[in-house]
């Protein structure tokens, strides 16, 4: 948690931004710092330089004079005028030296004074060693005098190096008072100037490691990004839809590049707008385009509209265009999308044809019912009715061979009966309302077998069953299945045998499915009905379901061909399957499989 | 015969039909009065008509020319002087439909016509020996289609 906000803020822009207005700050701060470091540090150097121009001047003063005094020496011991040499320049040489150190000192009154001194000193000295020399070279002097002179002259010539002596050590203390206070100034710039300075360079680098890194998902974000945008442009191609964007504050609008292929023009050969799109819609549905554009515009309600355009080559397509409201605080987006659905508009079209006409041979078809279950069983009922009064009321009446013809006319009536009856159910089952109910089939077996009571003891049959489960179906349709089933039992069993019918039962395991089933999720029970009857060769196993399909003449067996196939049918709607197996002379059997 | 008879209507268009109705109740030991309408709307001016002996049971053809069996039975059950009489609808159809949209309207018994003059006699004989004022109350959807 504490890692996760440290990291959090870390990555920050507003953290980022503050810590590079700090380090800014940091570097003037070293910038000011440095400058007035230099600064001092040339003032220092300004100083010493000063401060040794002077002393030079001094020390040259001083130089000089010792220079004259030595020569005046020479001169005193020798009288050899060449030791006057040097004496006769000097006092040229310490005026351009003073002249020198008054300009250096311009700005320091207590030098300035003391130069001053030092002027006065320096002419004394001078007047005494005039004065020495004038004595000699005039032979006045006396040793005694001389000595006086001499000794005068030192005393003034201390006097000048300890003002020497002052003014420089004057200097010197200007240069250590500066010193001083430069290092007082300064002592904490060089640690807080470094460390500051690492702070910045770690600031910036983290700057530069953040902003690589931002920079590398903005690159990654930018290719994603182009190739969204590159797959959208290609994707409206395929598909043949175009994008719009409305911006509803600002109304601005952008139409993508294929809304203008879609209407044949070059791509952004015209300004987007409503009005210019509605120059493409066909006439009549301009109104719907404009409706939609004023419900998005003025209602905020977007919804899928259809209509027509009439693409500059003149075709005529139909376009689907629907859209999605985007909004935040700032703005208000209408995003919407169109599609050219012109193919899927006329196979629709045609499919619609399709269907109506299918619709129409339905109809025809149940009229056609209508027919086998009213009209054709009408006249059938009559003649029915009328032989059973010809046999009631007439029988005495009639040849043999009258009474053989009633009797043929009544059994080929009662097979048409039976077919009429048996397409009618056929026709039903495959009509008829679809309801499924959680039912017992143990008690769906045994209406079966009471519908079949009649057959099952005329022939003495058994039948042995075992639980049934409980399964949601159609529960009259399955009562046919097992009617239909053990009837067929019955109706061909051996004529000496009494037929002994097994009903099982058992929930299908997923390895023990057979073939035809392929969805392998779903759970089957599989019903086995088997019987000991005249069985049938494995090779028609398939063909027996077939409608009207039978194996057997008709004078051998009473049947239309049709029971089986409503079995299959009825499976069927069960989303189930049926499949027989018979051996010939042994006994046939029926295995229905029904989803759980 | 000590009794009155029992008076019964029947309205079919089939010639033959009427035929085999009006010779079953001949051979029917059973006092009754049989009368015949051709179509729905004789039946309904039939009904209409004043001073008439309205029948015990209305045997009612559903396909009909003019006036269909179903509209007659809805006119009749909104009348409250015919609302009672018992209806036995006397069809060759046995289709879910027809057999569920009488019932609905209540008719008291439905009948598909035998195939068998034998078996029609049986029918006929049940269903007017019914005394269908007592038996309207104990009415269900399951005794409701006549089987023998």
């Amino acid at each position: 948690m504490k890692i996760q906000f440290i990291k959090s803020i870390l990555n920050s822009a507003f953290f980022l931004k503050a810590l590079f207005v700090v380090s800014i700050f940091m570097l003037l701060y070293i910038s000011s710092v440095s400058y007035k470091h230099t600064k001092a540090l040339n003032e220092s150097s300004d100083l010493l330089v000063h401060s040794y121009k002077i002393q030079y001047q001094l020390e040259h003063v001083l130089s000089m004079l010792k220079d004259a005094e030595t020569g005046q020496r020479g001169f005193i011991i020798t009288r050899n005028p060449v030791f006057l040499k040097p004496y006769k320049s000097v006092e040229d040489q310490i005026y351009a030296s003073f002249i020198k150190i008054k300009a250096l000192t311009i700005v320091d009154q207590q030098q300035q004074a003391n130069l001053d001194s030092l002027l006065k000193l320096i002419y004394a000295r001078l007047d005494l060693m005039e004065l020495s020399l004038e004595s000699i070279r005039k032979n006045t002097v006396t040793e005694s005098q001389l000595n006086e002179n001499l000794l005068a002259g030192k005393t003034v010539m201390d006097k000048i190096r300890n003002q020497i002596n002052k003014m420089e050590d004057l200097e010197i203390s200007y240069f250590n008072e500066h010193q001083k206070k430069y290092e007082r100034e300064v002592i904490f710039s060089p640690v807080s100037t470094f460390i500051f300075a690492i702070f910045s360079l770690l600031v910036f680098i983290l700057a530069f490691i953040k902003i690589n890194k931002d920079l590398s998902v903005l690159r990654k974000s930018n290719t994603e990004l182009m190739i969204t945008n590159e797959s959208i442009q290609h994707a409206e191609v395929i598909g043949e839809f175009y994008i719009s964007q409305w911006n509803l504050v600002t109304g601005e609008l952008t139409y993508s590049d294929n809304l203008y292929r879609l209407l044949g023009c070059e791509p952004q050969s015209f300004k987007p707008s409503i009005e210019n799109f509605l120059k493409f819609v066909h006439p009549e549905d301009e109104a719907i385009g404009r409706d939609a554009a004023d419900n998005i515009l003025i209602h905020g309600k977007t919804y899928p509209h259809y209509y027509r355009i009439i693409r500059t080559d003149g075709e005529l397509r139909y376009f689907m265009s629907t859209g999605k409201f985007i909004s935040d605080d700032k703005s208000k987006m209408h995003i919407g999308i169109g599609k050219d659905i012109t193919d899927y508009h006329l196979s629709n079209v045609a499919l619609e044809e399709r269907n109506h006409e299918l619709e129409q041979s339905i109809k025809e078809l149940e009229s056609f019912n209508r027919v086998a279950s009213h009209d054709l069983q009408e006249p059938l009922r009559k003649i029915q009715t009328f032989i059973s009064r010809i046999t009631d009321n007439d029988k005495v009446n009639l040849s043999e061979q009258g009474k053989e013809y009633i009797s043929r006319i009544d059994s080929s009536a009662h097979k048409m009966r039976i077919l009429i009856d048996d397409l009618l159910l056929f026709s039903r089952t495959n009509k008829a309302e679809k309801i499924f109910e959680k039912t017992d089939l143990n008690i769906v077996l045994e209406n079966a077998n009471q519908e079949l009571a009649h057959d099952i003891e005329e022939k003495n049959a058994v039948i042995q069953s075992v639980q049934l489960p409980i399964l949601n179906v159609i529960a009259f349709q399955i009562q046919q299945l097992f009617v239909n089933l053990i009837g067929n039992a019955l109706k061909y069993s051996k004529p000496d045998v009494a037929p002994i019918i097994k009903i099982e039962c058992e929930k299908l395991a997923a390895r023990d499915y057979p073939d035809f089933i392929t969805d392998t999720r779903k759970k089957y029970f599989k019903i086995s009905i088997s019987d000991n009857g005249m069985g049938f060769d494995q090779q028609y196993a398939e063909k027996i379901f077939i409608l009207f399909h039978r194996l057997h003449h008709t004078t051998e067996y009473v049947g239309t061909g049709i029971g089986l196939s409503i079995c299959k049918k009825i499976a069927e709607n069960h989303n189930g399957f049926i499949v027989a197996e018979g051996k010939p002379g042994i006994g046939a059997s029926f295995f229905v499989y029904l989803p759980v | 015969m000590p009794k009155n008879p029992i008076h019964i209507l029947l309205a079919d268009d089939d010639e033959d039909d009427r035929l085999f109705f009006k010779e079953a109740f001949q051979e029917i030991k059973i006092n009754t009065s049989v009368k015949m309408v051709n179509d729905g709307v004789e039946l309904m001016n039939h009904l209409a008509q004043d001073n008439i002996q309205l029948p015990h049971i209305l045997f009612l053809d559903l396909n009909m020319p003019r006036k269909n069996g179903i509209d007659c039975l809805l006119e009749i059950k909104q009348l409250a002087h015919l609302k009672d009489i018992a209806i036995a609808i006397y069809s060759t159809s046995s289709s879910e439909k027809d057999i569920e949209a009488t019932f609905i309207q209540g008719a008291n018994v439905y009948i598909k016509k035998p195939s068998d003059f034998n078996t029609l006699k049986k029918i006929l004989e049940q269903v007017i020996t019914v005394n269908w004022q007592y038996q309207t109350s104990g009415l269900n959807r399951d005794n409701y289609l006549l089987s023998l």
